[in-house]
């Protein structure tokens, strides 16, 4: 637009930037309307899916799990918040709120057999044993997430992998390195002796003693002093299923 | 899940290490009472009421493991019972215990409701018949041990419920209950 000098120039400019700005405006408010549109429909399809496979999704462990891949690509997490549209549409908070308080029981009832750490697998098993009445089977990975779930509300749960295996932490004691060495060893038979510590973890006796009888104080041992080569065996609960057949 | 006969054991009979007396406190503890419970529910089901610590009791040794409970072990865990009043040591030296599955003020209810149940009051048998007679067939008293069911009918008649007196033939008592 030419540029008019003087006051008429002047004029003319506010206009001009009144109307830009009118239609700036508009666009805005058309582009709204027209997000809010495509919401609308979005989200009353999403109800839909919600609604026909609430159930699904609540039985079908596999389902479940392509339906958590699934929000993982669209960048949303239904465990994100215990209230909001996932969680009143779907229940799924509740379902993993649920399967917490499960977890905790069976780590609390076994905290005296175990020690506090628990074989994931085993607890699992506990878990389906359990829920077997309501026929709602859950995966490991279902378990995994309930914990990350009690992480967040700062229970002292944790999941820590030894070796191949994992183990569920229900108490505030921590493993260090060495400890965390010893289980992986103990994994092969269910025990240890000191002799194969000494050996294969190529330590002092002295190191291998004090760590498992900080071991044994903690109760993740056993001692066993019955095997007729006469060699003391420390067991470790955790690793072995000592609480279901 | 194994079986000894028709008993189920539970999972820690066949963990090794419940085996040894554990030295860590909270971990003894434990297994105390683990090894409590399966000793008063084993006597109770196969209604035993001796143990003999040098006799081979087969709750005491599980082969498919390979292990055995020590003498120190049976005697800790029988002393506990003893203590909790589940059980009695029948001699010094500690060497036969008399396990308590039911105390005996227990065993006395059981009497009284036996009398009860076949109208017995005012009635008169003998120590034996209450023990291996028809009447009590299908009840607890059936095949019970002498001994407990005499301390459980002298408690009894301390209670005034019976009065014991000797029969006929020497070698039987016989108990009057009361209306």
């Amino acid at each position: 637009m030419r540029r008019r000098p003087g006051i008429g120039g002047l004029q003319t400019a506010a206009a001009t930037r009144d109307q830009y700005r009118l239609v700036g405006e508009n666009v805005a408010r058309i582009k709204t309307d027209l997000m809010k549109e495509q919401l609308t429909t979005f989200r009353s399809q999403l109800e839909d899916f919600a609604r026909k496979h609430k159930n699904d999704i609540r039985k079908n462990p596999a389902f479940r799990s392509q339906f958590h891949d699934m929000c993982a690509k669209v960048g949303v997490d239904p465990l994100a918040s215990n209230k909001g549209f996932w969680a009143e549409l779907l229940g799924i908070g509740d379902f993993y709120y649920e399967l917490g308080v499960q977890i905790v029981d069976i780590c609390l009832a076994t905290r005296s057999l175990n020690g506090g750490l628990i074989n994931l697998q085993e607890l699992c098993n506990m878990l389906c044993q359990k829920r077997k009445v309501a026929r709602e089977s859950v995966t490991e990975d279902d378990c995994l997430r309930a914990i990350s779930k009690l992480k967040a509300l700062g229970s002292g749960f944790e999941v820590i992998s030894v070796g191949k295996k994992k183990l569920v932490r229900s108490v505030p004691t921590e493993l260090n390195k060495d400890h965390n060495e010893i289980l992986d060893l103990a994994q092969g038979q269910g025990y240890v002796t000191m002799e194969e510590v000494e050996k294969r973890l190529s330590w002092s006796s002295g190191r291998a003693i004090d760590d498992l009888e900080t071991l044994l104080e903690e109760g993740l041992a056993m001692i066993d002093d019955g095997h007729k080569d006469g060699k003391r065996r420390y067991w470790f609960p955790c690793v072995s299923f000592v609480t279901t057949s | 899940m194994q079986k000894l006969g028709d008993f189920k054991l539970p999972h820690f009979f066949n963990y090794p290490p419940y085996f040894t007396l554990q030295l860590v406190k909270d971990t003894r503890e434990k297994q105390v009472q683990l090894w409590k419970e399966l000793i008063l529910d084993y006597c109770r089901t196969q209604k035993l009421f001796v143990i003999g610590l040098n006799e081979d009791f087969p709750l005491f040794s599980n082969p498919a493991i390979e292990r055995s409970l020590s003498h120190e072990a049976k005697e800790v865990f029988l002393s506990s019972l003893v203590s909790d009043g589940r059980a009695e040591w029948m001699d010094k030296g500690h060497k036969k215990c008399l396990i308590l599955w039911l105390r005996i003020q227990d065993w006395a209810d059981c009497i009284l409701r036996f009398v009860k149940d076949n109208g017995l009051e005012d009635g008169v048998m003998t120590v034996e018949e209450i023990r291996s007679g028809i009447e009590s067939r299908g009840t607890e008293l059936h095949g019970m041990d002498r001994t407990v069911l005499m301390r459980a009918l002298r408690l009894l008649e301390q209670k005034g419920k019976v009065a014991m007196f000797k029969g006929s033939s020497a070698d039987d008592e016989g108990v009057k209950f009361s209306a």
